[in-house]
C-alpha cells in the first residue's frame, strides 16, 4: 500500500517518508509493507484498536526501533519532540515540573552546557503555554494523571518542535481537559505550522482534530482524508461491533455498539 | 581513637569510598537496578580473586572485572522473556558462586581471601587510601559535568533518544562509574558494605528529600555519617567496622522510613 497524505499550504515540505515498511520484533511482524508520506503542518492521527502495531509504528517513526524490513527517512533539519505515555515514566526520580519542562532544551544543548537564561525562559513559557505554570514548583511525581500529561507536553513544546509526536496524549484527562489540549494542539498547528502526530486507541479523539488518518487493521493499513478513510462499513469490520458515523452541529460523532449496549 | 596512623587512613579510606558509592547508587534505586550493585560488587571480587590466584595486582583486577561486567551490563539488549532484573540476578549468582569457587582454590592465601569477601580497612595502605581518593575525585567530577546528561536518561531515555541524545553511551557510562567506585571499594571495605552504601544511603535519602540535588548530598552524607561512626563504634566495640557500618545504614533506613510517613 502507498499514498501520500495531502496537506493544506503551498509545497509542503516532507516529513517523513516510509518505504516498504515491515515492523515488528525479531519473529513477530507486526505490519507489513506499509508506505507512506507525511507533510509539514499535517495533523495525522494514528489510530487502530489494540495489538495492530500503532505504537510499533509510532517508535518507528521516532526511531526507537528500527524496521525489520524498508527505510524510513526523517527530515535530519527539523526538530521532533516527544510526548510519551506518563505511565510510561518513572516517577521515583523527586524532580519538580518546571525541571521537567527543563529538560526538554538541556536534551538538545551540547553535553557540557549546563541550562542558560533562555532555556530557563522557554521552560516557564512552555508551562505557562499549557496552562500549568502554577505548577512549576511542584514535585512532577505529586502531580495528577492530566497534570503530568501537560508537563510532558510542556517539555515537548520548550524545545520549539517543527514536528510533536503524542502517543495518547489525553489518558487520564477529564473531557474538559481533553478539549483544552486538543484545542490547543490545533492552534499550534494553525498559528506555528507545528506537524502534529498523535497515537491514540481513541478513534473519537481524532474525529474532528485530525486532518489525516492512518487506520491501522490486522489486514490492513489506510492512510488519508478523514471523510475519505473513515466509513460505517470499513470500522465495523475493523473493530467487529457495529460503528455509526454522523454529525451533530458541523462536528462528526461515532456511535458504537448496538441498540443495547449502545455508547458515543 | 583517631591518633592512630591506620585509624585516621582507615577513615580516609572509608569516607573516600562511600561518597561516590551513595551519591552514584541514587540512579541505581531510581532506576530499579539496584542489584546491579551487588553484582558489580562480586564482579570486583571475582576479579580480585583471579588476581590471587596467578598473582596479578588485586586492584587492577577488580577494576578491570567490575568495568567490563558494568560495560557488558549496560550493552545487553533488552531481554524478551524475562526481566532485565533476572538477567542480574543471574549474573550476581554467576559472579558470587564464581568468587568463592576461585577463592576455595587459593588455598595459600587465607587473610586475603577474608579481606576480599568482608575488606579490612583497618589494614588499608596509605597507597590504598590515596587510589580511593583519586576515584571518588575523578567520580565526582564527572558526575558533575554529567549528572543532568544521566538524570535525563533516567527519567525518560526514550524521549532523550528522541531529542538526539545516544542513551545507550550514557547507560553505559553510568554503569561505568558504578563499576570503578565499587571495584575500588571492594578490596578496602569488602563487597557487603559496597552494596550496603550503593544501595541503603541512598534509599534513606530518597525517603526523606524532596529536590533530587539535595538527595544526593544527603545520601553522601548518610554515607560518611554511617562509615565514620561505624568505624568509631568498631573501635570501641572491638568489632568488625564493615558490619557496624552496615547495621548502622539499615537502621537509618528504618529511621527514614518513618520520618517519612511522618513528612507525609
Amino acid at each position: 500500500m502507498s499514498a501520500a497524505i495531502p496537506q493544506a499550504g503551498p509545497e509542503p515540505r516532507s516529513v517523513v517518508r516510509a518505504e516498504h515498511l515491515t515492523l515488528g520484533y525479531r519473529h513477530r511482524v507486526v505490519v507489513q509493507e506499509l508506505s507512506f508520506e507525511i507533510h509539514q503542518r499535517a495533523i495525522l492521527g494514528i489510530v487502530g484498536p489494540n495489538g495492530c502495531g500503532k505504537t510499533t509504528l509510532l517508535r518507528t517513526i521516532l526511531g526507537l526501533v528500527k524496521p525489520l524490513r524498508g527505510t524510513i527517512d526523517r527530515d535530519p533539519r527539523l526538530i521532533i519532540s516527544y510526548v510519551p505515555q506518563r505511565d510510561r515514566l518513572d516517577t521515583m526520580l523527586p524532580i519538580t515540573a518546571y525541571e521537567v519542562a527543563l529538560m526538554g532544551c538541556t536534551a538538545r544543548a551540547g553535553v557540557l552546557r549546563g541550562a542558560k537564561a533562555t532555556d530557563r525562559d522557554a521552560a516557564r513559557r512552555a508551562l505557562i503555554r499549557v496552562g500549568v505554570e502554577s505548577l512549576g514548583p511542584q514535585l512532577f511525581r505529586n502531580l495528577s494523571g492530566g497534570q503530568q500529561q501537560r508537563v510532558l507536553l510542556a517539555r515537548a513544546l520548550a524545545a520549539e518542535p517543527d514536528v510533536l509526536v503524542l502517543d495518547e496524549p489525553t489518558a487520564g484527562m477529564d473531557i474538559a481537559s481533553e478539549a483544552a489540549i486538543l484545542a490547543f494542539l490545533e492552534d499550534l498547528n494553525r498559528t506555528r505550522g507545528v506537524t502534529i502526530l498523535i497515537v491514540t486507541h481513541l478513534l473519537s479523539l481524532v474525529l474532528n482534530f485530525a486532518t489525516s488518518i492512518m487506520l491501522m487493521g490486522a489486514d490492513e493499513i489506510l492512510h488519508g482524508p478523514v471523510d475519505e478513510i473513515l466509513r460505517e462499513d470499513r470500522l465495523t469490520a475493523l473493530y467487529r461491533t457495529p460503528v455509526h458515523l454522523g454529525r451533530v452541529g458541523g462536528q462528526r460523532i461515532l456511535v458504537v455498539g448496538s441498540r443495547d449496549t449502545r455508547h458515543v | 581513637m583517631f591518633e592512630a596512623t591506620f585509624m585516621r587512613l582507615a577513615l580516609v579510606a572509608s569516607i573516600a569510598a562511600s561518597v561516590p558509592l551513595s551519591v552514584i547508587g541514587v540512579y541505581l534505586i531510581i532506576r530499579r537496578v539496584v542489584f546491579l550493585g551487588l553484582v558489580l560488587a562480586n564482579a570486583a571480587t571475582v576479579g580480585a580473586a583471579v588476581a590471587l590466584v596467578f598473582g596479578w595486582s588485586p586492584e587492577i583486577s577488580a577494576v578491570v572485572a567490575a568495568l567490563t561486567t558494568a560495560l557488558g551490563m549496560g550493552a545487553l539488549p533488552s531481554p524478551h522473556r524475562v526481566s532485565g532484573e533476572s538477567i542480574t540476578a543471574w549474573a550476581y549468582a554467576a559472579a558470587a558462586s564464581a568468587a568463592v569457587l576461585i577463592l576455595a582454590g587459593a588455598t595459600a592465601a587465607d587473610a586475603d581471601t577474608l579481606h576480599l569477601l568482608y575488606g579490612n580497612v583497618l589494614a588499608v595502605s596509605p597507597g590504598h587510601a590515596t587510589g580511593l581518593v583519586v576515584v571518588a575525585l575523578v567520580i565526582g567530577i564527572v558526575h558533575v559535568l554529567f549528572g543532568s546528561r544521566f538524570l535525563l536518561v533516567t527519567f525518560d531515555a526514550e524521549a532523550a533518544h528522541v531529542a538526539g541524545v545516544n542513551t545507550r553511551l550514557w547507560v553505559i557510562g553510568l554503569n561505568l562509574s558504578i563499576g570503578a567506585a565499587a571495584a575500588a571499594a571492594v578490596h578496602e571495605i569488602g563487597a557487603l558494605l559496597t552494596f550496603a552504601l550503593l544501595t541503603l544511603a541512598p534509599m534513606a535519602s530518597l525517603l526523606i528529600t524532596r529536590r533530587i540535588r539535595t538527595t544526593f548530598v544527603v545520601s553522601a552524607a548518610i554515607g560518611i555519617a554511617a562509615v565514620g561512626v561505624g568505624l568509631a563504634m568498631a573501635f570501641q566495640l572491638d568489632l568488625p567496622p564493615g558490619p557496624v557500618s552496615v547495621a548502622l545504614l539499615a537502621s537509618t533506613v528504618v529511621i527514614a522510613a518513618i520520618a517519612s510517613r511522618w513528612q507525609e
